[in-house]
């Protein structure tokens, strides 16, 4: 009984605006898409929107699996470090064993690691997902270092490029990997029983647990899946790069949170969609790209990224409001 | 009709709120559909009707809550038409709702002050706050610690700070919808004095309830709901409950109870066994260390419970709020983790500590508070019903929709669960409907062993008797029912068995024939404590 109470009055008109924020995602994403076709050269042609889809791959990839996460009430910021440190994991096996594969899979295999580490300690030691995940991070960043001895690293054989830079009818391996992972996340999230209990324990993991969901497996599984989403997000990326650097660079997680939050998924837990990521990030791509044809000065283009979020963020705190 | 001068004397057949042809339409459903009510100064007014009628919408529609899609609201004779339950407060209105609304890490004081603190120079003046509470408490004769943290009151405490509140904004017309629902035996009478006190003090109360002896017993007008529609707008003089129901469901209502199912024989294996269970902790914890987290104080509650029920037996658990009965069951369930004792489940095999390994024996809960332990609140009824019984339904990995559908509806048909499609979230369903959501979750074949807390909390007396069907019709095919309730008259009319709970042990144990509230409640209290209860 607060002020925010005082907004349901879904009457009338509030009921068209209620529907229109529940898909609202999808109108803005077809209205740009059109608005970007009719009104701009070169947006609409085949180069241009295989090079959005692959530009977007690496973070589709993070992001797709990072959504289920958040549904169950976490949060993950160790997506930026371990996206920096499996690369450099991966390449430091690719010296050694020569094999791609082998090297993919320890990449993928560090950032599990990581992912379950940050599970267990949110879940049995109870600390916010948002704070171990930080301080995780920071410890990733540098094992980052310590692989690479603080270079640039680059693979010893030329194969490696071919992860993500392989041509499969016309698209990119790194497109193709990515749509995987969206539509695996996609159907886990939506038709699996495990999906299932990611919303409950996002929604009330009280209420979960006498329902008979394992929360604490949850929790560590969602956090698992996105640590090894990110570590295939960030082998992808060396791979278009061909190189991996250690730093200490958040700004990936960053892309990935507001391509979830632009989607309509909300931070509170409970409710979303890996769709919704998926357009969420289409989006944001479709607007940088405008910008970029039209030539605007990057410095306005985050000022209006940075509006667009908070668009998104108050429409979805708006319409939690009317409900109360 | 003039608006009463401040000063005059109060005039008992004063109008102090009266609505005309209010109505209010969520979606496809009217909730409300064009209502007269007249509320007389200074009195209890009685609001009535199934589950769904629409009693909830009409007091937020009173409280600035929800606005009215039509029709007028006039207070004090001038139409009044509030955006917001703040411009209903300056009118001198306040709503108690069903979900207590308070700051739970906050103090007595600081909450009863809340957006009418008393402030010097832009701080709260803690002397003059503590004059104002003490004056206030003299006023209204509730006697409460103002430093205690609200998180750490009981639901009666709780709600006296609602009403100290409403005091304190000097509101003059208090909502309370179902504010008994949630009390004991002890604390209702102790609630129906603080309303009778309120109506002394010239304060108009909109009083919502299921219980229609004591609508009869408080009230001076009643009015009735029937799908968002006033039945009649009447007096307790001229109704009995039996007339009440009658008006309320528009059929007649043969007993309140179903008869009871034959008592099994008690010679063959219970189904479930209970030894030596000692639990330490009083629940509420958060799992998942998600959200934040409270460390909750180890007092021990329960000590050494023995118990046996075997299928087909309905056993009843009585106590005292706080007599350890909701945290014996949890226990048993495997909420908590006991200090010591064993739960068997007949042919559980292993001992089981995880509600999961419970369900999978059969077992089910019906938890004590359906918004904090029961349901998910932005999930659909598809959903909540349907989470513990995801295994059954899956197949190749993915849930069957089909079949899902299928158990799911028969559930929901079944509990009689109304006002929105299988779809709706259950936020919109209302109280008691969202109560009938969580019953339809255990009503499912191949449960045997069902654990209900107050499985009828806030259900209306139709709906109440067809939960008691279902689970007389259960427990006759086999089905073990441990029920806990505060509503003695459902332990006596339902139950072959029932254990009385007093700190933490069983004192008492009654058998059908010979069960009898009056020694019930003896027991509950313990014999000195009810040589002082003679009020
Ligand atoms: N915010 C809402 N959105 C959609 N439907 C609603 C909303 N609030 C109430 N309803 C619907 O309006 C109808 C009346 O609900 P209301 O809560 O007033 O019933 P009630 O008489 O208080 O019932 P109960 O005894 O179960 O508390 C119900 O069918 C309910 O599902
Ligand atoms: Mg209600």
């Amino acid at each position: 009984m607060t002020d925010a109470a005082a907004l349901s009055r879904p009457s009338g008109a509030g009921r068209y605006l209620g529907v229109l924020a529940r898909y609202g995602i999808v109108w803005i994403t077809v209205a740009l898409f059109v608005l970007l076709a009719v009104t701009t050269d070169g947006f609409l042609t085949g180069p241009n929107l295989r090079n959005v889809l692959d530009q977007q791959a690496t973070l589709l990839i993070a992001a797709s699996v990072a959504t289920l996460t958040m549904i169950a009430g976490g949060f993950d910021v160790s997506i930026s470090a371990v996206a920096v440190a499996a690369p450099l994991v991966a390449l430091r096996v690719e010296n050694a064993t020569g094999s791609v594969a082998v090297a993919l899979l320890a990449g993928c295999a560090f950032g599990l690691a990581v992912g379950a580490t940050n599970g267990a300690i949110v879940a049995f030691a109870r600390i916010n997902s948002f704070i171990t995940t930080l301080a995780t991070s920071f410890i990733v960043f540098g094992i980052g270092y310590v692989v690479s001895g603080r270079s640039i690293m680059r693979p010893s054989s030329d194969s490696f490029r071919a992860i993500a830079r392989t041509r499969v009818a016309e698209l990119t391996t790194a497109t193709w990997i990515s749509l995987a992972v969206v539509l695996v996340a996609w159907i886990t999230l939506a038709g699996t029983r495990f999906g299932r209990h990611v919303y409950a324990t996002g929604g009330n993991a009280e209420a979960a647990r006498l329902a008979g969901v394992r929360t604490r497996q949850i929790v560590v599984a969602v956090f698992a899946l996105s640590g090894l989403a990110a570590g295939l997000a960030g082998v992808v990326a060396a791979s278009r790069t061909i190189s991996a650097t250690p730093s200490d660079d958040f700004s990936f997680v960053f892309g990935v949170i507001a391509a979830i939050v632009v989607g309509g998924t909300s931070i509170a837990g409970g409710t979303g969609a890996v769709w919704r990521t998926l357009l969420g990030a289409f989006f944001i791509a479709f607007m940088v790209n405008g910008f970029n044809l039209h030539q605007i000065d990057p410095i306005w283009q985050r000022i209006i990224q940075g509006l667009v979020i908070l668009a998104a963020v108050a429409a979805d705190a708006w319409s939690r409001a009317r409900r109360s | 009709m003039a608006a009463p001068r401040p000063g005059e004397p109060a005039q008992v057949e004063l109008t102090h709120i009266e609505l005309r042809e209010v109505s209010k339409r969520f979606g496809s459903t009217q909730a409300v559909d064009c209502v007269d009510i007249v509320i007389r100064r200074g009195c209890i007014h009685a609001l009535v009707g199934e589950n769904g009628a629409g009693k909830s919408t009409v007091g937020k529609i009173i409280a600035g809550v929800h606005t009215a899609d039509s029709g007028a609201v006039i207070v004090n004779g001038r139409p009044c038409r509030f955006r917001s339950p703040r411009q209903a407060f300056a009118a001198g209105i306040t709503i108690i709702t069903q979900e207590l609304a308070l700051v739970p890490d906050r103090t007595v004081a600081d909450n009863v002050f809340l957006g009418v603190e008393s402030t010097r120079w832009g701080f709260v003046a803690r002397r003059d706050t503590r004059r104002r509470f003490e004056a206030l408490v003299e006023h209204t004769g509730i006697p409460i610690d103002p430093d205690a943290s609200v998180g750490s009151l009981g639901v009666a405490e709780q709600q006296r700070v609602e009403i100290l509140r409403a005091a304190a904004r000097r509101s003059e017309f208090v909502i309370m919808d179902e504010p008994t629902a949630r009390l004991s035996a002890q604390e209702r009478d102790q609630l129906h004095l603080l309303v009778r006190s309120l109506r002394d003090h010239q304060i108009t109360v909109l009083f919502i309830s299921h219980f229609l002896d004591e609508v009869l017993d408080l009230a001076d007008d009643i009015t009735v709901m029937r799908d968002g529609r006033v039945v009649r707008n009447t007096r307790p003089s001229s109704e009995t409950t039996g007339s009440l129901v009658e008006a309320m469901i528009g059929r007649q209502l043969q007993g309140s109870f179903p008869s009871r199912p034959p008592r099994p024989d008690q010679s063959q294996d219970p189904v479930l066994s209970v030894r030596g269970l000692v639990t330490a902790c009083s629940g509420g914890l958060t799992p998942t260390g998600l959200a934040g987290e409270s460390a909750s104080a180890e007092t021990p509650l329960v000590a050494g419970l023995d118990l046996d029920v075997f299928p087909g037996e309905i056993v009843g658990i009585a106590g005292l709020v706080g007599s350890g009965r909701t945290e014996f069951v949890r226990c048993v369930y495997g909420a908590d983790r006991p200090v010591a004792g064993d739960v068997q489940v007949a042919g559980g095999g292993a001992s089981r500590l995880q509600p999961h390994g419970s369900i999978g024996a059969g077992v089910g809960l019906i938890p004590e508070s359906r918004k904090e332990q029961g349901l998910l609140m932005e999930r659909s009824l598809r959903e909540n019903i349907a989470l513990p019984h995801l295994r059954q339904i899956t197949r190749a990995g993915l849930v069957a929709r089909r079949s899902e559908n299928d158990l799911v509806s028969a559930s929901a048909a079944g509990a009689g669960v109304r006002g929105g499609g299988l779809e709706t979230p259950v936020r919109l369903l209302s109280g008691g409907n969202q109560q009938k959501a969580l019953f339809a979750r255990w009503l499912t074949p191949g449960l045997r062993v069902l654990i209900a807390d107050e499985p009828t909390r806030g259900v209306d007396v139709g709906s109440k008797r067809s939960i008691y069907d279902l689970i007389a019709a259960a427990a006759g095919g086999g089905l073990a029912v441990l029920l806990v309730s505060s509503e003695l008259e459902e332990l006596v009319g339902l139950c072959h068995r029932v254990l009385v709970m007093r700190e933490g042990r069983f004192v008492a144990e009654f058998a059908h024939p010979d069960l009898d509230e009056t020694q019930i409640l003896r027991h509950s209290f313990g014999e000195e404590a009810t040589a002082g209860r003679s009020s």
